[in-house]
């Protein structure tokens, strides 16, 4: 033995070598990491300190209506922004859109320099060049000045009339205010009929709901005031009102809604006729294909239900016609001061120029008479179906002058780009209510400066027409102020002191002068009927109501929130009915060609029990079409990149564009009509998997989603136990009854604790010894809840959360790679999510209503969670307050937690997705100046989850403490809770019965979902409830 | 023995060599505890403390509203220093002399001479990081110090040190192993070269407290610091 230990043992020698060698790397390791430097103040900001957020009101701009917000600053970056609760129009809330105006803040696509055409050929020049160059072309195509179209983006407020000031000054006409989403039809019916563009509408004091194609949880009007409303009369449960909805397509509006009458798109005048008592319903039956029974109970519903609140946002060509007789059925019920309060208006979109005003001004420049056109925030050349072949004309005007700040499809025609600052970095106003006006103010200096030494750092487009103006010796007496703040301050009541006084709250009373902006059409544009277009189908196009009229569609955050309605992300899909596709041998996600006169598009199919049999639905928004390179130099890589014009790299060559299916036309308002012509629909060979995160459509009897109808509310509940593991006088709140699991860090096991020798920790979650005095707890009022999403995007705002469907980043790793891969694969990355399970109607037949219920579906945060007792690192544990924590420095990535969780929760880092040296890197410069420098940025092969946003609990208590006091009740909350526009979501501490949260646990809805399994989780959810036709008419399955 | 025999020894050993080096990582052996680096500005912290009396809070203005301590801007140096220059006269601190450390923090300033304050050229000083704990680690400030823990218990006595090191390992187990048996504000008070006794010290404890040696713990899950 120890002659054989000799012969093979190592030699002293070469065992010291080798622990020389370790010694070595033992000290290589010992040598810390360069932990870099501390670049310090040159002089410290004002009432900012380091680490510590600083909050600026300002306005969101995504849309016209023109909410307020807070935005969030840490060291001098904004990080997330918040609804203003000081604000009369959003009270708070924020949608989606609105949480993901950072990400074209800081979009990787932003271009960093003025940019001119010179022979095809961009080339990047400095700011004051671009001016130069602005008021040479100016000066030379004065004479043509006459024929200037400017065309912006619809915003309301001093804007619009400053351009208009400045146009006039310069020979020009006044500009045309686009809104290309904006219904014209509603708004030309609502001055009709109310003498305003846009009532408020109370949702609330009406007794009941009908929409004709209204989509008021969709984007139509004014989003997120009407979801407010619309939650809060949901939650007066038995007292709410029944809502029908009668369109084509059943939109997140129509799934909200109690009933869904499925009418062939342009019927819904007859129908809206015989509730008007202007027609019969026999004949209303005939037009729409909808059963005259159910006609008749929704006239005879209708009449008894006063005042009801009946709403059109048909998009047909009798849109208007549609619009007004809705009008009219509520001045009859009495709705007028009730439900519609023309007294209350929304101004967000008077001075709104129409659809047929922008394709006259198509008209001009292609018979050559305008000179200059300018373009501002907005996309014709995109949004513009390829009938109207806006580039053809466009592409005839001498001088194009483009403001966007990206690149885009009309920005790549145009000979000269001056990138508009973006709205978080810009001053201006909005007047979203009549006599209130909400401030815009920069909440951060511009991510791309000027870098000159003569012009300002910060340059928006109303900045540099001041320095044109400037330039001209006709126009310079007139703009004396230095930039377009000036302009604010010279035209603000009360000048820079009222204003300042004026800007924490964001909002100032005062009433701007309306904008004047022509009459509506008195006849329809010349426009082919939809009967008499070719196709089996009616074809039926909307606005994606996350990437709107295409404006979003470079925003990873919009591309990657499943549509909520279908759950699909980062692709287009063409919805057709369940029965129709069997008919046509069509499987989800087969690859269908819709043909129209004006054109063919190719996408995957996705069978929806909520399409007319006769129709077939395509979203807009996607299929923005790349174009040429052009080399761009990237300050923030200190690297010359290659930008890609057309459209940004988010939305490149994904998805098809539904308007190239549409002919031109416009109704009797001026408006667009989407629902414009039948297709004809053929089955491919090809075939592919739809990037969606629906596992099922069904429940299948799991009780995930409940709900309980209206008159069922009051009776007594079926008998509960009440003997539930735990201390008796540490029993919850029946929707709460389950303790914390005791003390995981082993105080009880410690030995000097009392409780020396009983090691039951974690593992015993009846035992409450031990547990802190709070227990974080959430509940989700399912009877709000709309499913519109925005707390999934407020939480990746906040969480850090990595778009993980993105195309990697200018890099192709398998062959295969493509928008959503990872999507397809299951891998998705959104720690809130959007359930969605239909009801009823199993077999999928046409006709038969089903139901929808939307849960937001986070970490539960089991008291016995099924997740912790299998981690082998004990990288996820309980925290005595009740949280459920993932610990991502632990964490070696088995994903038996995942595996193990019941609700699917957690969530793997597949790739590197938070490391900047990996091709998936999904916060590409500058993206990552809005990662929350209180989240780590989780790494690769991590698991990760809803923390229940513990860094916000963390903030509290220590600013508590600092002020050397206890937490206050609902002093602060968590980002999806934050966000919601339903307010359906409610944090806190559920241990403490000050707490809001605890009261709402108590509530007779409450339930937990897979009580059974015994994980007494700290998520309860408050039933849906459901408002059944009265009566044995009612269609419910 | 074969001398192949004898190198098949040689990958067990690289094995218990990387095994050294694991371990080495997590045992603490691979803290910068100590590390010392040269700063731009060799700035002493004992003339500032010690000689003025100066609060740490004065330049560190953060410390007690935020989760970080807060570096001085160069207009805070330039406060005082726009009057004292590089040219110090005798006086209780030192003789005569011509300051180079002054000169350097002037040069940075762009200030011409005394009084006449930064000038438009100024850039910052990049004082080199010495504490700094990983990104997964979320250490707040203000929790320690309005809890009335001394700087000087995790920084050491910074007020006698002529060039900043890293007093502490800053490894989890230093972390826990104070919040597990608790913090002795008699202690730091000590170590802040305050006597338990002396009134109006930055944070007063109740005297009780202090003479009890009581020593107050703290929570200690995984959550508190990472997330």
């Amino acid at each position: 033995m120890s002659q054989d230990t000799k012969q093979t043992g190592v030699k002293r020698r070469d065992f010291l070598k080798v622990l020389g060698a370790s010694s070595v790397a033992i000290a290589t390791t010992a040598c810390s990491e360069d932990a870099g430097h501390l670049i310090p103040y040159l002089v410290s900001p004002d009432q900012t300190v380091p680490g510590v957020s600083t909050y600026y009101s300002t306005t969101c701009r995504e849309c016209s209506a023109a909410c307020g917000i807070v935005a969030e600053t840490r060291d001098g970056r904004a990080i997330k922004l918040e609804g203003n609760p000081e604000h009369p129009l959003n009270r708070g809330a924020l949608c989606a859109r609105g949480q993901s105006a950072l990400q074209g803040l800081y979009n990787p696509d932003r271009l960093r320099s003025p940019m001119s055409k010179k022979g095809g050929v961009w080339t990047a020049i400095t700011w004051d060049a671009a001016i130069a160059q602005l008021s040479a072309g100016l000066a030379a195509n004065r004479p043509a000045a006459g024929g200037a179209v400017f065309i912006n983006q619809h915003e309301s407020g001093s804007f619009p009339h400053f351009l208009d000031a400045w146009l006039s000054g310069m020979g020009m006409p006044a500009h045309l205010s686009v809104d290309f989403e904006a219904d014209s039809a509603a708004i030309e019916a609502n001055r009709r009929s109310y003498g305003v563009s846009w009532p408020s509408l109370s949702f609330k004091d009406a007794k009941l709901i009908i929409s004709f194609g209204a989509d008021f949880l969709d984007g139509w009007g004014a989003n997120v005031p009407q979801q407010l409303d619309f939650a809060d009369a949901r939650a007066k449960l038995d007292g709410a009102p029944r809502f029908v909805y009668i369109g084509p397509r059943r939109s997140l509006t129509g799934l909200n809604a109690d009933e869904w009458i499925a009418c062939k798109p342009g019927s819904e005048l007859s129908i809206a006729n015989a509730l008007a008592g202007k027609g019969s319903v026999q004949q209303a039956g005939t037009d729409s294909g909808v059963d005259a029974a159910i006609l008749q109970r929704l006239v005879t519903e209708l009449g008894a239900a006063k005042p009801a609140l009946v709403l059109s946002g048909v998009n047909g060509e009798n849109a208007l016609d549609v619009a007004l007789a809705v009008a009219a059925i509520n001045q009859a019920s009495g709705a007028v001061g009730v439900t519609i309060k023309p007294a209350q208006p929304i101004t967000a979109f008077d001075g709104m120029a129409r659809t047929d005003q922008l394709l006259a001004a198509v008209e001009r420049m292609r018979a050559g008479q305008v000179g200059i056109a300018f373009v501002r925030g907005t996309n014709p050349a995109y949004y513009l179906p390829g009938a109207a072949k806006f580039a053809e004309a466009f592409a005839k005007v001498p001088f194009k002058v483009s403001f966007s700040s990206q690149p885009d499809e009309t920005t790549e025609m145009c000979d000269l780009v001056l990138p508009d600052l973006h709205s978080l970095e810009s001053w201006g106003d909005a007047e979203p209510l009549r006599g209130t006006i909400s401030l815009q103010q920069p909440v951060m200096d511009p991510v791309y400066p000027t870098n000159s030494t003569t012009l300002p750092a910060a340059l928006g487009t109303a900045d540099v027409l001041i320095q044109v103006a400037k330039k001209d010796a006709a126009l310079a007496a007139k703009y004396t102020a230095a930039d377009y703040r000036g302009w604010l301050i010279a035209g603000f009541s009360g000048g820079a002191q009222a204003l300042a006084a004026a800007l924490p709250k964001g909002i100032a009373t005062g009433t701007l002068a309306p904008r004047v902006v022509a009459a509506a059409p008195t006849a329809p544009a010349k426009t082919t009927s939809i009967a008499t277009t070719q196709g089996d189908f009616f074809l039926v196009t909307y606005a994606s109501s996350l990437l709107g009229d295409g404006r979003g569609a470079n925003k990873p955050w919009l591309q990657e929130l499943p549509d909520p309605v279908t759950k699909i992300c980062w692709s287009s899909w063409v919805e057709i009915h369940p029965e129709t596709a069997q008919r046509l041998g069509v499987d989800r996600g087969d690859i269908l060609e819709v043909k129209t006169a004006n054109g063919t598009v190719r996408a995957p199919a996705f069978p929806y029990l909520g399409i007319h049999k006769d129709a077939i639905a395509i979203p807009f928004g996607q299929g923005h079409k790349a174009s040429s390179k052009m080399a761009v130099f990237d300050p923030m890589h200190h690297d010359v990149n290659a930008v890609q014009w057309g459209y940004g790299r988010y939305a490149r060559d994904l998805g098809i564009n539904a308007l190239d299916l549409v002919p031109v036309g416009t109704h009797a308002a001026g408006g667009f009509i989407w629902t414009a012509t039948k297709a004809s629909v053929t089955k491919t060979a090809d075939h592919r998997v739809l990037p969606s995160t629906e596992g099922s459509a069904r429940q299948h009897g799991r009780g995930i989603a409940q709900a309980v109808d209206a008159a069922d509310l009051n009776k007594p509940a079926a008998g509960e136990s009440e003997s539930l593991p735990g201390d008796a006088s540490h029993a919850f709140l029946p929707g709460l009854r389950a303790p914390v699991a005791a003390d995981a860090q082993g105080e009880l096991g410690s030995p000097t604790s009392a409780d020396q020798g009983i090691k039951k920790g974690m593992y015993a979650p009846d035992d409450v010894r031990g547990m802190s005095k709070r227990r974080w707890a959430m509940t989700v009022d399912l009877a709000r809840c709309t499913g519109c999403s925005a707390c999934v995007t407020a939480c990746n705002a906040e969480n850090n959360i990595p778009t993980v469907g993105a195309f990697w980043q200018n890099a192709t790793i398998f062959a295969d790679a493509r928008p959503g891969f990872n999507i397809e694969r299951g891998r998705e990355m959104n720690w809130i999510r959007l359930e969605r399970y239909f009801e009823g109607n199993p077999d999928g037949k046409f006709g038969e209503d089903f139901e929808t219920r939307f849960v937001p579906m986070m970490c539960q945060h089991c008291g016995n969670a099924p997740c912790e007792p299998v981690c082998p690192v004990y990288a996820t544990y309980h925290a005595p307050d009740g949280l459920n924590v993932q610990v991502y420095n632990r964490c070696v990535g088995t994903r038996y937690c995942s595996n193990n969780c019941p609700y699917k929760v957690r969530y793997f880092n597949w790739f590197g997705y938070g490391e900047t040296d990996r091709k998936q890197y999904a916060f590409p410069a500058p993206l990552h100046m809005q990662l929350n420098p209180d989240v780590t940025v989780r790494g690769k092969g991590v698991m990760e989850k809803c923390s229940f946003c513990v860094q916000r609990i963390r903030e509290a208590e220590n600013r508590a403490a600092a002020e050397h006091r206890e937490l206050q009740p609902d002093e602060f909350t968590v980002a999806c809770a934050q966000g919601c526009p339903s307010r359906a979501i409610t944090f806190g501490d559920a241990a403490d019965a000050n707490w809001t949260v605890a009261q709402l646990a108590s509530d007779k809805r409450a339930y937990h979902v897979f009580e059974e399994l015994n994980t007494y989780t700290a998520v309860v959810y408050l039933k849906k409830v459901n408002h059944p036709a009265g009566g044995a008419a009612a269609p419910r399955a | 023995m074969t001398k192949r025999r004898k190198w098949t020894a040689i990958p067990g050993l690289i094995a218990l060599a990387v095994g050294a080096v694991m371990l080495s990582a997590y045992s603490g052996a691979s803290s910068s505890q100590h590390s010392s680096p040269v700063q731009p500005i060799a700035f002493p912290h004992p003339v500032h403390v010690q000689k003025l009396g100066m609060n740490c809070l004065y330049c560190h203005n953060a410390a007690n509203k935020s989760m970080d301590p807060g570096l001085p801007a160069v207009s805070t140096c330039m406060g005082c220093h726009t009057m004292i220059g590089p040219d110090r006269p005798a006086t209780d601190l030192g003789p005569k002399r011509k300051s180079a450390e002054l000169e350097k923090l002037y040069k940075y300033a762009n200030s011409a001479s005394v009084g006449a304050g930064m000038g438009p050229n100024a850039k910052p000083i990049p004082w080199v990081r010495i504490h700094k704990v990983p990104e997964y680690v979320h250490f707040p400030h203000t929790r320690h110090v309005t809890a009335g823990v001394t700087c000087q218990t995790c920084h050491g006595q910074i007020q006698k040190m002529d060039r900043v090191y890293q007093f502490a390992s800053l490894n989890m187990g230093w972390c826990v192993s104070c919040h597990v048996n608790g913090y002795s504000a008699k202690e730091g008070l000590e170590a802040a070269g305050y006597s338990p006794e002396q009134q109006g010290t930055p944070a007063t404890p109740a005297a009780a407290t202090v003479a009890s040696g009581e020593r107050k713990k703290a929570r200690y899950d995984c959550a508190n610091c990472h997330y």
